[in-house]
């Protein structure tokens, strides 16, 4: 693995790959978002106990999947950072941070407006909405942390630790519908059997699902190399880059 | 389409403030997010000049002023030795 990682230690590399890749993430995102979101509004038929309050499901089951999926990949960088001393893992735990307190953030939101027609409350202090919340927090812990330390190297391993100790948050939340008596439903996609639902409802789910992860691709790949130019700044690499992008701007 | 008029896909059973709203948070949320990764790689790119500007002033003045000091102990040395 090492072989395979080095040349990605260098800064100059990943923001060239980060380029490349950059265009098919936004695009490719882009289009599946857009044609699961309006399948799920307004195509996918009905939910004969929920009528047409179901179709949140098409914003808050991603967004729930990818604050989990988000946290895991952050820790992950964290870990690599910490154990490898590679400096570019914790600029790319930094750079996930943001997206994933956002999608959290939006499956709180969309829980709530959920919750409010369906149980009758925005909110309540259950395990799964609770753990749900605690993540949130974690990631916020997470970017205060790096915020808080001037060298940024420092800063990273502090903020390593903290991700790496927020995993063990992870089976809470997912199993927090098993373990305590929760309003909260149990898993529907996310189980060894057949997914509980028909087809024309989870065929956009799952698109919506993709879509939300090329976007959070998209966004993840644009951080990153934000945080390479900030780090970087006085690189000869990085002013050759300004300069032929300001020119390329003038000629526009 | 699932819907038979427009009006009822915006009413989405009475439950469309729920629907819409949690959309709504959804989409301005992830825009925010982007256009804030796309707008601080566009600021840092011109930021990067300005600091390279600087770079080259600060270089520029300390060479003009480390000249115009050996001049002027030069300058002093060739007064001591007149007087």
């Amino acid at each position: 693995m090492w072989k395979w990682l080095h040349p990605y230690a260098k800064t100059e590399r990943t923001y060239h790959l980060c380029q490349r890749l950059l265009p098919w993430f936004s695009l490719l995102g882009l289009v599946v978002i857009l044609v699961a979101t309006v399948w799920g509004l307004a195509f996918a038929p009905m939910d004969y106990q929920q009528s047409e309050a179901y179709r949140i499901i098409y914003v808050h089951v991603p967004s729930a999947v990818l604050s989990k999926s988000l946290y895991s990949a952050m820790a992950i960088a964290g870990f690599i950072g910490l154990v490898w001393q590679v400096k570019t893992s914790f600029m790319a735990m930094i750079a996930l941070a943001p997206i994933g307190a956002t999608v959290t953030f939006v499956s709180l939101i969309t829980g709530a407006a959920w919750g409010k027609p369906m149980w009758g409350t925005w909110w309540e202090w259950d395990a799964r909405l609770t753990s749900q919340l605690i993540l949130l927090f974690l990631f916020l812990g997470v970017i205060s942390l790096y915020k808080a330390f001037e060298d940024k190297q420092q800063a990273g391993k502090a903020a390593g630790v903290m991700a790496i100790v927020g995993v063990i948050n992870l089976p809470v939340i997912h199993y927090s519908v098993e373990w305590w008596n929760t309003l909260h439903q149990g898993a529907t996609i996310m189980k060894f059997d057949k997914p509980s639902m028909p087809a024309e409802m989870l065929w956009p789910l799952l698109l919506s699902i993709l879509g939300w992860a090329l976007v959070s691709g998209a966004i993840f790949l644009l951080r990153m190399q934000n945080e390479i130019l900030q780090r970087e700044i006085r690189r000869p690499w990085v002013v050759d880059l300004a300069n032929k992008n300001a020119a390329l701007r003038e000629n526009k | 389409m699932h819907f038979e008029d427009f009006s009822s896909f915006l009413d989405m059973g009475g439950y469309g403030l729920y629907v819409w709203l949690s959309f709504g948070v959804t989409a301005l949320s992830l825009l925010v997010l982007w256009l804030d990764a796309l707008f601080s790689k566009r600021s840092l790119l011109t930021q990067i000049l300005t600091e390279q500007k600087r770079q080259a002033r600060i270089k520029a003045a300390t060479e003009q002023s480390a000249t115009a000091e050996q001049s002027a102990t030069a300058e002093k040395r060739t007064n001591g030795e007149t007087t």
